[in-house]
Order: structure tokens, then C-alpha cells, then sequence
């Protein structure tokens, strides 16, 4: 999807279904290299990505309430919803690709990079695009996402060096156009809105957003959680941020309040970097033999995936008690993952859930 | 839980040896949690003792208990936790049958009956919370004054709403999701306007199904018709805030203890596993007061340290020091032996430990009543098979009871009684479900599909309900010492003689009759079965029960109006040593149908407050911090 | 050991009634072939194997045939019968439990002949509780409040 600057409510509707795709993009990488940890192993690896999957749910779902309060539909089931890895990020992060692959270094080096703060705000990431990029589309070619274009000819496009940055434009556009509509903007039916009694982690809750104020804190929310916009460690509410941290995980110390970026001076994490299933890299289907028991499984797994989906979909439709079973459904698919990790391919790896969506 | 990333700090044996704090304070359970966090909040210098290990503030520490229950066969209410020889704790496996006249020594409790009582607690930090279920009942009105109302047991030196405003302080600090319009029975009242801070623990699909056809079934007791409804308990477990609390301001829930970012102690996610250990730390325990009172900086805590005697003035009665023993191994013989002196002296090891740390001593007070009056709930289980799956198995272990008939006129005759619906399954009672499958695979002959099917069959439609029944103070149910049984270390084990009394048996006979009821209006297949052979085997009135422990240790130090006919007062301030305050269920004078955490909770922030009061001026605010060690 | 695997997952899906995907997806046949091997004897779980090929192959297909062939060949078997049922036992709640007196007697004593759970993970993994839709106590929990909706009991 191609993204130009909000000037109207279908731009901001559009900067709203990226954000989602967007969160939700997060999700299947985290996920995999979540559940390739043994179970009972890596203790604190596992809490520290489990935490952060759990905040990208919140994030998924702060969007799609910031997308129903201003009268868009949140629709998480289209075709190519959910892209095939190795994919950009949808909000136009050009200069590198998410694998879902197993917990390792590379992972954790893929996810700072998801996660990395505002341009400039953090010392030693390699910042190929300087600024916000506003350039025209220039052809580059998307290797494997499966993000449909909806460019529209002559606009500017958008890329984004984080996705602080693209929530930042995101919020541009909402105070821009609320200036010029007043609260008409918040047309949306909030009985739509998932309500802090459907969800709530440890790293704060979820709220309904039915003004200006109120988009406003979800999008701070997602900011601080992420990656920090406020260059410190820890946010306001004394959570650390996503960036620091799978740093942690990397540097094999905890943060403490009053540390400097890089330097953490907490207890040790102790990461086994080896207690792990060997998973293949963007597994696909076609991976696994035909009329195969796996095949079979990950096929199973693909349609609850899609299952989970329909249903958040409808949560956010208009049936939001829907949402704490498909919260239920997150919890179920946990035991689907392991079962398919658990195999082995004969090659010395794994296999692993492929996220290709049966449609229709 | 987020925070500043830094451990607590543990005290060792020689920073703390020979020093005097302003309260020294025995146990780390929640009566002693509550009243640390009190008194470090207002600048006291306080230590905890705690006999258990000190390994357990951090996550991962945690997981290593988890861990620990995974891997046990006896997946028993302790099995979660490690067993030091040099402090260890009662089994419920260690009980069995007696012979009339014959004791069982084998496991830490010397039971003398007559009734063999399968009551455990856990020496650990945080206590027996750690395994506590995390039903926060509160009393009814009608429990504090039993012997006016009903002519039984003792009446309280207070009134329930003398407690009120503490069983809001134990709420909050414990975080009770309930819905108070489910509470409206008995005469309890939470005064206008209160709601709990956290809405109440869905219903589970078992409650759902057993309301539908039971609501409104009537039953007459003395006269009285009681109409039966099924109600939420409420309970202290992390659920959905509810934003009307404290006046609008709403309720956040306080997550796992840890030192380091977590995303645990979010809402309970129905691990069935309250008793013995909560995944995920949604469950409340006191490790989470124990934690907010270190980080009051005046709070020092000294594990793997057995309080082993109390000194005192023979002048003034006054408790001079605190004799206690501190081992480096848990296992190994070997420990040193120090002393604290103190302004204030607090014991909260639970009521068995309490009157055994008293009686060891040589205090058995004035009133000859420490040690006596043992109380603990008895629990008749009753089970059925449901009509068709019920989904047993799922959720917390109960999200709802029958709370109706929990006081009236009976009680002048008969003990008052409350029921659990579990969604556990029978395991309390059978077993099941490793029973179960024994059963079907080892004399059903089932295998494959069949087995399956067969587990369907069995284990989906179980419905057990537990009847909590009430015990009356008797002075006979008691805790002794005696320097024939001591463990290694060389502290006396508690020796306990219990009996039930037929104001308890009448209402184990009374719910056998009702729960026959109850399972024909729904359809259930009653399998309930007494075995001679099982300990807490008691008959009455020619027909034979099976009476099961609580957990729900009380009375040993008896509350009352004088030094004559009690051992502290309502303050759980000792009548014969001023500097000495007996915490916990132990000061409890009756116990009602209330699990007793949340009233021993309430009744400890009183306490905390009575200490502050008389510590006055003496409390030195200035020199709170760096007291860690 | 390895070469055991995959006749150890055949009898494994027949005994349980679970697929061998859903067995494999457990994480737990090695150590559970390995534990039972380990005290039963590899004498033992061959021809216990074999059998249980055997009765495959009468069957051909046939499932009430399969049964009958898995009853006369090995279920009432004295020396593999109780061998069978343990493993059942260990695929359901992830416990090895001492086997009868008299197997014991006749087929030969382990030091590791005693009721144990065979690891940590083998009691979370056990099939017991997913069979009835439920979650083995402590671990995978289904979310908040989904013990209010009806048991998911399923195939497979």
C-alpha cells in the first residue's frame, strides 16, 4: 500500500488499516521466534518477547479503535492482510526485510530494527535514509511482501524511517483534519471500541478513543511502548521500551533506571541462544511433502490463524465481547505452534507455521 | 510489575545478630507482609523473619517452584515448593487413618486425633498465600457474635463493623475481583456504594449450567426457607478492574513480583492451578506486600532463620529478646543461633506456629489458652457426574458458590455451612483425573478412540461441590509440645489432637442430604463415597463421612475481653506481654464460613495500627533509609 | 534407538487414539520410548513392536480388526499388555507408573520402576487434558474467561 500525506478522511482511513497491518505485521515474526524457545528454557528470553507480542495485540487493537472512532472499518481479513515473509513493514521501512525466523541473534537484530527509535535518537543504527523520506515512488522493487499497492498517481509517497515517525504523521493528519471538521471527525459508533474490560497487560491498558484527546494518548501508547519517543530507556510509567528491551537480550544485562543507552548495568539476562528449535526461515507450505501429516497441521494451523482473525475482525465490527475469545484463540494457537516446531524436516531444521491465509 | 530493575536485598545472620530493630516481626505470610509494609511505610525499622527460603522475589526464582510442580507425581497443595528438613512443613499425603488411642509421628504435624486432619501451611516466603486458593470472603455479621446470637462458641471483643474499614484496607492490598451485588445475603454489608476493586471472575460454564436449573430450589432449615442461587465469589485474583473503584478512581492491578520487566500477574488466564501455585502470578500472594513493604527501605528480611524461643522480663512481662536459628543449608544439619531485640514483637507464623513458637517458650499464657482452641474449617466433599460435558478442568479452581443458607437460627443447633462449585473436576475428593484414566485403561480395558471417548465420559461432566462447614472454639482442639518430638534442628513439632463435635457432624449430615438434592434436580449422577479406611472418617447418627482439612488454621491464640478468658486482645495485642502482638487467623474467635485470609488480613491492618499508636514519638521517621543491609 | 521411532509412534497412535502428528507435535516420544526401553528392556519393546506391527498388517486396514489383533496380541498379553497400558499412561499424563507385582516377577526389575512424572514438559504435554478440551493444571491455560464458553472437545 502506498501512503501520501493525510489530506482527507480516506487518507487518514488508509494510514489507519496500514497502522493495523502494520501492528499486526510484528506479530508472526515475534510470534515464531517466541515459541521456537523450548519451553522451559530461555526464562527471561521468553518473558521479554512474549511481553512485547502481547503489547503488539494492544497496539493492533488501540489502531483499529482509533480507525472505528473515525468512521473506517477495520478489516484484517482481506486477501494480503497479512504478508509473506521475508516482507517490509507496511508503513514504507525500505531499507530492510522481516524474516519469521527462530529466536537468534539475527532475529533480535531484525526486531531492534523494527522497533528502533525516531531517526537520529539512537547512536550506532545505520541509517540509510535520513529523515522522513517524502519521495516519489521510484519502482523499488518488494521482494516477497505481499502489501498490495494502492498507489495513487502524482502524490507524494511516504516512507518512514520508524514507525514512531509514521504514528507521528499519523497524528499530524488527525489534528490537521479535526481542525478543519471539529469533533464530525469522531464519527465513528463507539460502541465499536474494545473497552479497557476486554484487554489489559501488565504494561498498560487498553483504552476507547472517541476524540481528539483520546486518539492521541492510544497513539502515544503505541509510541512509548515501541520504541521510546522520548529518548529515555524507560517511559513515563517506568516501562522500558521494545527497542531496549530486545537490546537487553543482545547485551545479556538488564536495564536499570539511570543507565545510558548501550550500557545496562542490571542483573544478567542469561540467554541459551542454542535451546532452540531449529525452525525454517519464512517456511512455506510447498516446504512440506504433499499429503503429509505435517503438511496437514500446518494447513490447520494457517485456517486457525485465519480462524483468529475473522474473529478480532468481527470484534471490531461491532462485537467486541468477541474479543476476549479471540484473545482465547491467541492462547490456543500457542499449542498449535509448538506441535509444528516440534518436527523435523530432515534437512536439520524445523518446521514452522507458514502464514499463508486461506481466503474465501 | 515494572521497577527499578534492583534485587531486594537480603540481611544476613551477622548484620542482624545482637541488633535491636524498632519491631521484629516472625514470618513473611501475609498477617506479617501487611503489617511490614504498615509500619516501613511510617518510617519504623522493622525485620521479618521468614523460616522458608529467601529465593523467591524474582521471576525466576518463581518458575523454579512452577518447575517444581510439573515434575512432582503428588501434585499435593505443597508440591510447588521446596521441603528444608531444617524448617519443613506439613504434607496432606503424611496423614492417615488411626488406631482409637494411637498417634501418627511420621510427617512434621504429631497427630494425636482423635480426627486425623489433613490440614497443611507452607513455610515459604509469603507463606501459605503462596498456595492459598484466593477466596477473599468476608465474615457476616452474624460470625462475630455467636455466643449472643446463637448461645455456641465465644463472641468477638469486636463487631463486623468495627472491621469494615479494614476489610476495604485487605481488599485493596490483595485485590479482590468480586461483583458486591452477588454478596447480598446474610446480613453482609459493604456499606453504600462500595463496589470491590476488580469486577468478578467470569462465571464458568460448570456454574452456568448448574444455576439454570438449581436457582430457586428452597430449603428449610429451623424454620427458616432459604431460596438457593448461585453467586460469583469473589476472590483475589487479577481479573478486569472496575473503574467505579475508590470513588471513580479506579483500581490498577498490581502484576508478578519481579525485579525486571514482566508481562506476568495480568488477569488470571484459567490455569486451574490456584492450589499450589498460580502460573502466572495472577493470584495474590503476600509476596507482593512483602516486596512493596522492602521497597519502603526500612523493611529487612532475614530468611532461612527459625524463631525458636521469646524472652521475657519476668518483671514486666515485656518480651526482652527474640532467640532464633539460621542455617546456610536446608537440608543439612548445622545452624547458628542469634538474637534480636526489639520495641515490638510480632508473631505471624500462622496459627500453628504461633501457639508452637509460644508453648516452646514456656508461655502459655495466663489463660492457659495458648495452643487451644485449634479451629479449621471441615470440608465434606460431594461429587457427581454431570448429564453432559461440563467442561471440567478449566478456569480457576471455583468462580462460584452457594452462599444462602451461610447463617440463620440453625446455628443455635447446628454449624453454619457455605458450598463450593469446583471446577477442578473430583481431584480433591478421588484423585481424578489420574484415577480416572487408571481406571479406564487398567479395568474399562479401554485403549484408542474408546479411551478417549471414555475420558469424555468421565472427567468432562464432573461436578464436585465442597461443603465448608464451620468448627466452634473448644478448648479440648488443641496445639501442644511435647520435647519427645522435635525436628532437627531441635524446635518441638506442633502436636495436634482435634475432634469434631456434633454441632459439625449435624451439618456434614444436614449437606450429605442437601447435596443428594441439589444433584437430582440437575440430573448428576452422585457418586459420592465415604472409605472407612481414609483419615477425617467419622460417623453420625449410624451414617459414615470422610472430613477433610481447610487449611484454615485458627483460634490458638485466642481473642477476648481479659487476661482470664483469652490470649490477646482486639488489637491481637497480648494480655500478659504489652511489646508482643499474635497476628493471624490463631487471634480469631469464631471462623464463620469465611476462608480466613481477608479477615486475618483486615484484622492485621488494625494491628498495624495499634503498633504505631503505641510506638508514638518513639517511631524515629528520620532513620529510615539504608537500614538494608 | 532412532530406528524404534517410527514403530514406537505406530503402536503410540493406535494405543491413544491420537494422531501421530499430535503425538510427534508433543515433543515427547524419544524420551518416552527411552523411558520405557530403559526399564522394560529392549528385548521387550521389540517384540512388543512387533506385535504391534503384526497387527497392522492382519488388519489390513480394517479398525474393528485392528482392535481385536491389538487385544489378542498385546493388550492381553502378560508380558506386553501392562508394558502397553504404562505407555498409554505416560502419553496422557507424562508419568511412568510401577508396573504390576507380577511382571516384575517374571520379566525383570528396574532401579526406575517407580511411579515418576518423566519430565517437567512430559506433564504439560499430557493428552489427557486436551482430549476433554481442558488444560493439564498449571500450564496452557485457554485465556481469561474462556472457562465460561463450552468445552472445545476435538478430534485429532
Amino acid at each position: 500500500m502506498s501512503l501520501t500525506k493525510i489530506t482527507d478522511k480516506a487518507g487518514l482511513h488508509r494510514h489507519l488499516e496500514a497502522a493495523i497491518q502494520l501492528e499486526h505485521a510484528t506479530i508472526p515474526p515475534y510470534l515464531n521466534a517466541l515459541y521456537s524457545i523450548k519451553p522451559g528454557t530461555n526464562t527471561e528470553a521468553f518473558h521479554i518477547l512474549r511481553a512485547v507480542a502481547v503489547e503488539e495485540m494492544l497496539h493492533l487493537t488501540l489502531a483499529a479503535n482509533i480507525l472505528n472512532a473515525v468512521g473506517g472499518t477495520p478489516d484484517l481479513t482481506v486477501p494480503g492482510f497479512v504478508p509473506l515473509y521475508p516482507a517490509y513493514l507496511p508503513d514504507g521501512e525500505t531499507d530492510f526485510q522481516v524474516d519469521c525466523q527462530a529466536f537468534s541473534r539475527a532475529a533480535i537484530e531484525t526486531f531492534l530494527k523494527i522497533e528502533r527509535p525516531a531517526e537520529g535518537a539512537t547512536p550506532g543504527v545505520d541509517t540509510i535514509h535520513k529523515g522522513r523520506k517524502r519521495a516519489h515512488h521510484n519502482g523499488h522493487k518488494r521482494h516477497g511482501t505481499a502489501v498490495r499497492a494502492r498507489h495513487v498517481p502524482g502524490h507524494e509517497e511516504e516512507h518512514f524511517y520508524s514507525i514512531g515517525e509514521f504514528y507521528q504523521a499519523i497524528e499530524e493528519g488527525l489534528e490537521r483534519l479535526h481542525a478543519e471538521m471539529g469533533d464530525a471527525l469522531f464519527s465513528g459508533d463507539p460502541a465499536r471500541q474494545i473497552t479497557p474490560e476486554y484487554y489489559y497487560s501488565a504494561g498498560g491498558g487498553l483504552m476507547a478513543v472517541t476524540d481528539l484527546a483520546s486518539a492521541k494518548a492510544a497513539i502515544r501508547l503505541i509510541s512509548e511502548q515501541g520504541e521510546g519517543v522520548t529518548d529515555n530507556i524507560f517511559d513515563y510509567e517506568g516501562e522500558i521500551a521494545h527497542y531496549y528491551r530486545f537490546e537487553q537480550l543482545l547485551l545479556g544485562r538488564y536495564y536499570q533506571k539511570g543507565d545510558a543507552r548501550g550500557r545496562p548495568t542490571g542483573r544478567e539476562v542469561a540467554v541459551d541462544w542454542d535451546a532452540v528449535f531449529p525452525i525454517k526461515a519464512n517456511a512455506r507450505i510447498a516446504d512440506f511433502p504433499e499429503g503429509s501429516a505435517l503438511r496437514q497441521g500446518a494447513e490447520e494451523f494457517n485456517r486457525a490463524y485465519g480462524d483468529f482473525l475473522s474473529l478480532l475482525t468481527r470484534a471490531f465490527q461491532g462485537e467486541p465481547a468477541l474479543f476476549v475469545e479471540a484473545v482465547g484463540g491467541m492462547f490456543q494457537l500457542k499449542e498449535l505452534y509448538y506441535q509444528i516446531m516440534r518436527q523435523p524436516l530432515g534437512d536439520g531444521t524445523h518446521a514452522a507455521p507458514t502464514y499463508e491465509i486461506p481466503h474465501g | 510489575m515494572t521497577t527499578s530493575g534492583k534485587d531486594p536485598a537480603l540481611t544476613s545472620f551477622e548484620a542482624v545478630a545482637g541488633q535491636e530493630f524498632d519491631v521484629v516481626i516472625v514470618g513473611s505470610g501475609v498477617s506479617g507482609a501487611v503489617i511490614a509494609k504498615q509500619l516501613g511505610a511510617r518510617g519504623c525499622r522493622v525485620l521479618v523473619l521468614e523460616a522458608g527460603s529467601g529465593n523467591e522475589i524474582t521471576v525466576a526464582d518463581y518458575e523454579e517452584s512452577v518447575q517444581r510442580f510439573y515434575g512432582s507425581q503428588r501434585k499435593d497443595n505443597n508440591s510447588a515448593y521446596a521441603n528444608p528438613r531444617n524448617a519443613p512443613m506439613p504434607r496432606d499425603y503424611e496423614t492417615r487413618r488411626l488406631q482409637p488411642g494411637a498417634s501418627n509421628t511420621d510427617g512434621y504435624l504429631v497427630q494425636m486425633g482423635p480426627l486425623e486432619i489433613d490440614s497443611t501451611y507452607t513455610r515459604v516466603l509469603g507463606g501459605t498465600t503462596r498456595h492459598w486458593e484466593g477466596k477473599a470472603l468476608r465474615m457476616l455479621p452474624d460470625d462475630f457474635r455467636m455466643r449472643s446470637l446463637f448461645g455456641q462458641g465465644r463472641d468477638w471483643p469486636l463487631a463486623y463493623s468495627d472491621l469494615d474499614a479494614h476489610y476495604r484496607a485487605a481488599e485493596r492490598e490483595l485485590g479482590v475481583a468480586g461483583d458486591v451485588e452477588d454478596q447480598q445475603y446474610g446480613g453482609l454489608d459493604f456499606g453504600p456504594g462500595y463496589v470491590l476493586p476488580m469486577r468478578k471472575m467470569p462465571l464458568s460454564y460448570l456454574d452456568r449450567m448448574i444455576a439454570r436449573d438449581l436457582d430457586g430450589m428452597e430449603v428449610t432449615l429451623a424454620g427458616e426457607t432459604f431460596p438457593l442461587k448461585v453467586r460469583s465469589t469473589p476472590q483475589a485474583r487479577n481479573g478486569v478492574p472496575n473503574p467505579a473503584y475508590d470513588e471513580g478512581r479506579g483500581y490498577k492491578p498490581v502484576g508478578a513480583v519481579s525485579t525486571h520487566q514482566e508481562d506476568k500477574g495480568e488477569r488470571c488466564q484459567g490455569n486451574t492451578n490456584c492450589v499450589p501455585i498460580c502460573p502466572v502470578q495472577a493470584k495474590y500472594d503476600a509476596r507482593r506486600t512483602l516486596y512493596a513493604a522492602l521497597e519502603t527501605g526500612n523493611v529487612q528480611l532475614l530468611a532461612w532463620s527459625v524463631a525458636s524461643r521469646l524472652e521475657v522480663d519476668g518483671a514486666t512481662g515485656q518480651v526482652s529478646q527474640l532467640e532464633f536459628k539460621t542455617y546456610d543449608h536446608p537440608d543439612a544439619p548445622g545452624h547458628r543461633v542469634g538474637h534480636v531485640r526489639a520495641k515490638v514483637f510480632v508473631l505471624a507464623a500462622n496459627a500453628v506456629e504461633n501457639a508452637r513458637l509460644m508453648l516452646a517458650s514456656d508461655l502459655p499464657g495466663s489463660s492457659n489458652l495458648v495452643g487451644r482452641n485449634l479451629m479449621d474449617h471441615m470440608y465434606l466433599l460431594t461429587w457427581a457426574l454431570m448429564p453432559r460435558p461440563a467442561g471440567a478442568l478449566r478456569g480457576p479452581i471455583c468462580t462460584a458458590g452457594i452462599e444462602d443458607i451461610r447463617t440463620g437460627a440453625y446455628r443455635r443447633h447446628h454449624a453454619a455451612v457455605r458450598y463450593s462449585i469446583h471446577n477442578d473436576g473430583w481431584g480433591w475428593a478421588t484423585g481424578s483425573p489420574y484415577s480416572d484414566l487408571e481406571h479406564l485403561v487398567e479395568h474399562e480395558n479401554r485403549f484408542g478412540a474408546a479411551l478417549r471417548q471414555g475420558l469424555i465420559d468421565r472427567v468432562s461432566r464432573q461436578f464436585l461441590l465442597d461443603c465448608m462447614i464451620e468448627v466452634l472454639p473448644d478448648e479440648s482442639n488443641r496445639i501442644s509440645v511435647d520435647p519427645r518430638w522435635v525436628d532437627q534442628m531441635g524446635n518441638p513439632r506442633p502436636v495436634i489432637s482435634f475432634g469434631a463435635t456434633p454441632y459439625t457432624l449435624e451439618t456434614a449430615a444436614f449437606s450429605r442430604r442437601l447435596s443428594r438434592r441439589i444433584f437430582q434436580r440437575l440430573g448428576a449422577e452422585d457418586h459420592t463415597h465415604y472409605d472407612p479406611l481414609a483419615p477425617g472418617y467419622v460417623t453420625h447418627d449410624g451414617e459414615g463421612y470422610v472430613l477433610r482439612g481447610g487449611n484454615h488454621w485458627a483460634g490458638t491464640h485466642i481473642m477476648g475481653t481479659s487476661a482470664r478468658d483469652s490470649v490477646v486482645d482486639s488489637t491481637q495485642r497480648s494480655w500478659d506481654h504489652p511489646n508482643l502482638y499474635l497476628a493471624g487467623a490463631g487471634s480469631m474467635a469464631s471462623i464463620g464460613t469465611a476462608n480466613t485470609t481477608l479477615t486475618l488480613a483486615a484484622l492485621c491492618f488494625r494491628t498495624a495500627d495499634a503498633i504505631l499508636a503505641g510506638l508514638g514519638t518513639h517511631a524515629p521517621a528520620a532513620t529510615t533509609t539504608g537500614a538494608r543491609a | 534407538m532412532a530406528d524404534m521411532l517410527d514403530g514406537f509412534l505406530a503402536l503410540s497412535e493406535a494405543l491413544t487414539g491420537f494422531t501421530g502428528h499430535r503425538l510427534r507435535g508433543t515433543g515427547q516420544a524419544e524420551a518416552y520410548l527411552t523411558t520405557a526401553t530403559g526399564i522394560v528392556g529392549g528385548g521387550v519393546m521389540r517384540d512388543l513392536l512387533l506385535a504391534a506391527e503384526e497387527a497392522r498388517a492382519s488388519a489390513g486396514g480394517d479398525a474393528a480388526k485392528h482392535e481385536a489383533e491389538l487385544r489378542r496380541l498385546i493388550m492381553s498379553d502378560d508380558r506386553l499388555g501392562p508394558v502397553a497400558r504404562n505407555i498409554i499412561r505416560m502419553w496422557y499424563v507424562g508419568s511412568w507408573y510401577q508396573l504390576p507385582k507380577a511382571w516384575r516377577e517374571a520379566h525383570g526389575q528396574s532401579p526406575r520402576d517407580q511411579d515418576h512424572v518423566v519430565s517437567p514438559i512430559s506433564y504439560t504435554e499430557g493428552l489427557l487434558w486436551p482430549a476433554i478440551g481442558a488444560n493439564p493444571a498449571g500450564a496452557k491455560p485457554a485465556g481469561y474467561g474462556m472457562w465460561a464458553m463450552p468445552p472445545r472437545i476435538a478430534p485429532g
